[in-house]
């Protein structure tokens, strides 16, 4: 809601540089009041480390944009890649700090399910209920880092389970049990990484069950921009030196060593 | 070639130019400020060792989360203590390798985003090229100089003809000497990191268990310390085997006597055989107190001069690789923002060109 003491007039752009490299896809946007103004994905390389700072400085000079123009930085916080996920927050946090931006983290697997979902109203492929959007990454090992989101066309967006790691076809049974106990689910949409796990998310769309739709879709920065600018204008944004990746998980070596000193512990 | 030229004004102007320098190969995250290239405006070094010791030892994964942790928050402590804005910043070093990829990744991404959001050269440098310039932190460097470099990854002999020109004439072709240090101590029941424990009790020892010299073909100045390490555990089996408690005292110095001798041996052949006019003593294991006063003693009887940094610049810090980065700057020498963290990293192909 504005105020009369608002500082910056309504009228005034929110211009967002937001980046994800959790996924294959290294991925940037600039998103200005919530619309993409330009957008990339590339696959050519997994090491996004080499390309990322290279492809912002492209992206910023496409849209004759100077430090001074850009409002906030959007990251990818994850979960994903170990590795890839490092790289855009390691970026984020350098380039907010060094101009002094806020720096907004949004959930990487939102980002996929919310680009995905527009991707779908835009081609006004409608369905009517309540839909379950389930973003999908391939964490290995036959899990995967997903979580649930629900929509429907009247432009409602809820998240309904926290970002985690999570065994496929448990995941898999769970959501159909509930989807089929539930009133107003009308379907499924897995999205995101599915090629892999086709065959395990499809499992139960039995004849009596809610119908899955499997929908293989890329990450897309101007989904991250988008989710950024509504935390934006919510004055919300995180703080640069404390923000982390969020791994959902610990590492091997932590996860042996509690292991360990359970055993003792007995 | 992977660099750039465009010579920014500033590189051979008469003010005072700052390097803000990142290192992050193994578990110290650290930035510095130098002006100049060897004046010390800040080195901030945020050390893991807390967190790795209950693994006993560096968990690459962890490493790289760490380095995430912290790294805006050095970057700040650095410049704060430097005293100079991020406007002063003329140009952005960083480890480029080798090292731990994840954990390079890390001060590589960061390093890139300092480059673009200040639109300031940035410089990748060779870790190892860090730790020999550590000692122009310290004094002039007369060429051709020798430097012995030994940490917890390298143990190299270098041969430095002229300026910023790396030749290597020795490396280990198996454990690095910090590494062997490690496993000794692991061996002897010192936590980890174990190498320092060792020294001091070599030190305290009265008798060493003669341990065998691995010199390898005559003229080489390559090193191999894993028989070594393995004669060490082999002792310590073949006691217990006739029920004796075995002496650690007496490996520990019998170990240091072996690794010294060798590594202080072969560098003064070098040194003689290249006509070398300094010896650099650099790398963590620096710190062995047991190296330095063998390799003192050497260099006198030779009359050859020694420089070996304080211990502070001898581990991991980033403000010896603003050092080597300097090479790079006052020849124009920049790294393109594609640049590849490198684990494995040539030193040789890293030397100045001009």
């Amino acid at each position: 809601m504005m105020t009369e003491l608002s500082v910056q007039p309504p009228s005034s752009p929110v211009t967002v540089l937001a980046f994800d490299t959790s996924t294959a896809s290294l991925a940037a946007a600039i998103v200005r009041d919530g619309m993409v103004v330009a957008s990339s994905q590339s696959f050519t390389e997994r090491n996004h480390s080499v390309h990322i700072v290279a492809e912002l400085k492209r992206l910023l000079a496409e849209c004759g944009l100077k430090p001074e123009n850009v409002d906030a930085i959007a990251v990818g916080q994850g979960p994903g890649s170990y590795t890839g996920v490092r790289i855009a927050v390691t970026a984020g946090k350098t380039l907010a700090w060094t101009w002094n931006k806020p720096l907004i983290g949004v959930s990487s697997l939102e980002a996929l399910a919310i680009g995905a979902w527009e991707l779908r109203i835009g081609r006004h492929e409608l369905t009517t209920g309540t839909v379950w959007i389930v973003p999908i990454m391939d964490a290995r090992r036959g899990q995967v880092y997903t979580s649930r989101f629900a929509a429907d066309y009247t432009g409602h967006w809820e998240a309904l389970d926290s970002d985690g790691i999570r065994i496929a076809a448990d995941w898999t049974g769970i959501l159909h049990e509930q989807a089929s106990a539930s009133d107003g689910v009308s379907e499924i949409w897995f999205v995101g990484d599915i090629a892999l796990h086709e065959q395990t998310l499809g499992m139960s769309d039995r004849q009596d069950g809610v119908p899955v739709r499997m929908l293989a879709f890329s990450m897309e920065a101007g989904a991250v921009g988008k989710l950024a600018w509504s935390r934006y204008l919510r004055g919300e944004k995180d703080d640069i030196h404390t923000f982390v990746p969020n791994y959902t998980q610990l590492t091997e070596a932590e996860v042996k060593l509690q292991a360990a000193a359970l055993v003792r512990r007995d | 070639m992977n660099t750039v030229s465009t010579v920014p004004s500033s590189v051979n102007s008469e003010r005072p130019y700052h390097l803000l320098a990142i290192e992050t190969s193994c578990d110290e995250t650290s930035a510095a400020v130098l002006r100049n290239g060897r004046e010390i405006l800040s080195n901030v070094i945020s050390s893991q060792i807390e967190t790795h010791r209950r693994f006993g030892g560096v968990v690459p994964e962890i490493a790289s989360r760490k380095h995430v942790e912290s790294i805006t928050l050095i970057l700040e402590e650095a410049t704060q203590i430097a005293g100079i804005g991020l406007d002063q910043v003329d140009a952005v070093a960083v480890t480029q390798g080798p090292g731990l990829v994840g954990a390079l990744l890390v001060g590589v991404v960061a390093a890139k985003s300092l480059a673009l959001a200040l639109d300031v050269p940035l410089i990748g440098t060779h870790h190892i090229a860090g730790h020999i310039y550590a000692n122009r932190l310290v004094g002039e460097i007369l060429y051709p100089a020798l430097a012995l470099v030994v940490s917890g990854g390298h143990t190299e002999i270098v041969l430095l003809e002229s300026e910023g020109v790396f030749r290597i004439l020795g490396r280990t072709r198996d454990d690095a000497v910090g590494e062997a240090y490690d496993k000794v101590a692991r061996a002897l029941q010192f936590p980890y990191p174990g190498g320092p424990h060792v020294d001091r009790l070599a030190s305290e020892a009265q008798e060493a268990i003669e341990l065998p010299r691995a010199w390898l073909e005559p003229d080489s100045y390559d090193f191999s310390f894993s028989g070594l390490k393995s004669a060490v555990l082999a002792e310590i089996n073949r006691s217990r085997m006739k029920g004796e408690t075995p002496s650690f005292g007496s490996l520990a110095r019998g170990f240091q006597d072996s690794v010294i001798d060798v590594v202080t041996v072969k560098a003064m052949r070098a040194a003689h055989a290249f006509g070398a006019r300094q010896m650099l003593l650099c790398g963590g294991v620096a710190a062995n107190r047991g190296l330095r006063n063998q390799l003192a003693a050497l260099c006198g009887k030779a009359g050859l001069p020694l420089i070996v940094p304080p211990l502070s610049l001898c581990t991991d810090n980033a403000a010896m690789i603003g050092a080597a980065a300097d090479l790079k700057w006052r020849r124009a020498e920049f790294t393109p923002l594609e640049m590849k963290a490198e684990p494995i990293f040539s030193l040789e192909e890293w030397s100045v060109t001009k």
